[in-house]
C-alpha cells in the first residue's frame, strides 16, 4: 500500500511531540561511558551480536541543544563506528532499544557508549488506555544508578513514557472549492514515575495549543530497519524548515488520573492523560 | 415630497411598536419555551441519559457497550451519583433577552444564550480524570479505566460494576452521537425562531 494521509499525520506527530518534549522540556540526560551487555537476540539476523545499555530511547535529534547524540561507541578504550561515507562499518546503534549491534562472533567485547537518554520514551501504539495502565508491566529507565546494572530487554515498553494514540478523524465541508476541514483526535497517555515530571509533560503540551506541524512523509523517517540514522544524522529543525504543509494544533486539553484511583494500581505510576485536537485544511479529492 | 409632521411621527413612534412589540415578546416567549422544552426532553429520554440516570443497576439501553454492563458502572460513577443533573441544570437555565429593534423591518431581536458542547463538557467530568469528559467521551470514545480499576480495587465505587465477569474494554465502546449533535440541532431550531 501506498503512503496515505494517516501515515504522514502520525509520523509528523511523533516527530513533532519527541522534539517537542525535548526541546521545551530539556527532558534528557546526557550518560557517558555507559557499559553495554551482550544478550542474545532471537530477531537479529547471525551476523550481528547485539550489546545493550541499561537505557532506551538515546536522542537521536541533533536540533537539540546540548544532548549528547550517540556516534559510534568505545571497543574497550577505542572509539570505533564513526558514522562515515554512509556507514558505520560493522555497527548499527539502535536509538530506540538503546544499545549496539555489532558485527562479530565476539560476546566478550567490552562496549561502552556516550548518548542522551530520553526522560520520557514516546511510543506509537494501537492498545487500550486501559490496558497500557492497568495490564501492562514495565521496565524503568531509572535516574537512580543501581548496584546491579544490565541492559534493558529489547522492544519491551520502558517507562517513563508517553503512548500516543490517533483516535478519531473526520471531514467536513470547509469552503467552496471542495476545501475540507480535516480533523483527528490524537490522545496521549503519560506514565510517570513521580508527579512532577507528569506535570512537566502536561504542562509543556498544554501549552502547546495553536502550534504549526510539519507535514513529513513516511520517506523522510529518520530510522532505518535497524532503528539507526538513514544518514548518519538527523535533525528535526532542518526537516521540517521550509515545509509549507503543515498540521494545526486546534486544542489541547490535559488531565490526570485521581489519586484514589491511582492508589488502586498494581504499579506505582502516576497517569496523565492528553487530548489532541489536529487539524488541517486540503483538498481530499485532487 | 412631503413631510410627516414631527407630531404625527412621534405618535407613530409611541404606539406602534408598543403594540407590536407585545405581540413579539407573547410569541417569541411561546415559541422559546416550547423549543427549550423540546430539548430538555430530547436530552431527558436521550439512551445515553436514561441509562445513566437510572444508576449501577440499568441495563445498557444505549447499547455502547454491546449489552454488557451499563454506562454508570463502566465510566466508574459512585453509587448515589446523579452525573446529568449538572447537564439538566445548565438546560434549564437557558434564558433569552430583547437586544432591541428589527435592524430591518419590523420586530424585535432576542439573542438566546444557548450552552455550547464545550460549556457541557467543562461541567461533566469523569470520576477518574477530572481533567476529561464523560459526556465527551461518549461521542469520542471512553476507556475501561474507570471500570477495571474498580474491578481490580474489589471495593467497587459503582456497587456493581465487579460483578460484571466479561471483559469490557475502550476498544468495545461504540460512540454515540451525544451533547454536540443535541446542541447543534437546537442552536438551528432556536435560531429558527
Amino acid at each position: 500500500m501506498i503512503e496515505q494521509y494517516h501515515h504522514k499525520v502520525t509520523n509528523s506527530f511523533m516527530l513533532w511531540f519527541d522534539h517537542y518534549l525535548l526541546t521545551k522540556g530539556q527532558a534528557y540526560t546526557n550518560i557517558s561511558g555507559a557499559k553495554c551487555y551482550n544478550y542474545d537476540d532471537e530477531r537479529l539476523d547471525d551476523r550481528f551480536e547485539a550489546f545493550g545499555s541499561p537505557y532506551k530511547q538515546w536522542v537521536n535529534d541533533s536540533s537539540v541543544d546540548g544532548a549528547t547524540i550517540a556516534n559510534g561507541i568505545y571497543i574497550g578504550n577505542t572509539p570505533s563506528g564513526e558514522y562515515s561515507g554512509g556507514s558505520r562499518g560493522g555497527l548499527k546503534l539502535d536509538f530506540h532499544n538503546g544499545r549496539a549491534l555489532i558485527e562479530t562472533n565476539d560476546q566478550n567485547l567490552d562496549i561502552s557508549c556516550d548518548f542522551a537518554v530520553k526522560d520520557f520514551n514516546i511510543y506509537f501504539t494501537n492498545e487500550t488506555e486501559d490496558d497500557l495502565i492497568v495490564e501492562n508491566k514495565y521496565s524503568v529507565n531509572s535516574r537512580t544508578p543501581s548496584a546491579i546494572e544490565s541492559y534493558i530487554e529489547p522492544y519491551d515498553y520502558v517507562l517513563p513514557a508517553v503512548f500516543i494514540a490517533a483516535a478519531t478523524s473526520k471531514n467536513e465541508d470547509f469552503a467552496f472549492g471542495g476545501m475540507e476541514e480535516t480533523t483527528i483526535n490524537i490522545s496521549a497517555t503519560v506514565l510517570a514515575e513521580d508527579s512532577y515530571q507528569l506535570d512537566g509533560v502536561l504542562s509543556i503540551f498544554s501549552d502547546a495549543k495553536n502550534e504549526c506541524i510539519p507535514l513529513v512523509t513516511m520517506a523522510d523517517h529518520p530510522y532505518d530497519e535497524f532503528n539507526d540514522l538513514k544518514s548518519g544524522v538527523y535533525n528535526y529543525n532542518d526537516l521540517s524548515s521550509g515545509n509549507p504543509n503543515k498540521l494545526f494544533l486546534n486544542r489541547t486539553t490535559t488531565s490526570k488520573l485521581t489519586d484514589k484511583i491511582r492508589k488502586s494500581l498494581s504499579n506505582d505510576m502516576f497517569v496523565g492523560f492528553i487530548d489532541f485536537e489536529v487539524q488541517q485544511h486540503r483538498f481530499r479529492h485532487q | 415630497m412631503a413631510k410627516i409632521p414631527i407630531d404625527v411621527l412621534n405618535a407613530l413612534k409611541k404606539q406602534a411598536p408598543r403594540e407590536l412589540k407585545r405581540n413579539f415578546n407573547k410569541e417569541f416567549k411561546e415559541k422559546f419555551e416550547k423549543t427549550k422544552k423540546e430539548l430538555i426532553d430530547e436530552f431527558t429520554s436521550h439512551p445515553v441519559t436514561v441509562e445513566i440516570s437510572s444508576g449501577p443497576f440499568s441495563a445498557n439501553i444505549s447499547g455502547t457497550l454491546s449489552g454488557v454492563s451499563n454506562l454508570f458502572a463502566f465510566i466508574g460513577f459512585q453509587n448515589g451519583d446523579n452525573p446529568t443533573q449538572p447537564i439538566l441544570r445548565i438546560l434549564n437555565g437557558i434564558t433569552y433577552r430583547e437586544s432591541g429593534n428589527a435592524k430591518s423591518g419590523i420586530g424585535k431581536e432576542y439573542t438566546i444564550d444557548i450552552p455550547t458542547a464545550d460549556e457541557i463538557f467543562a461541567i461533566t467530568p469523569m470520576p477518574w480524570a477530572t481533567g476529561r469528559s464523560w459526556a465527551k467521551g461518549i461521542e469520542t470514545g471512553i476507556s475501561g479505566i474507570g471500570y477495571l480499576l474498580n474491578k481490580s480495587s474489589r471495593s467497587s465505587r459503582s456497587g456493581v460494576a465487579i460483578q460484571a465477569e466479561k471483559k469490557i474494554r475502550g476498544g468495545r465502546f461504540n460512540n454515540t452521537p451525544y451533547i454536540s449533535a443535541l446542541i447543534k440541532k437546537y442552536n438551528k431550531k432556536f435560531k429558527g425562531i
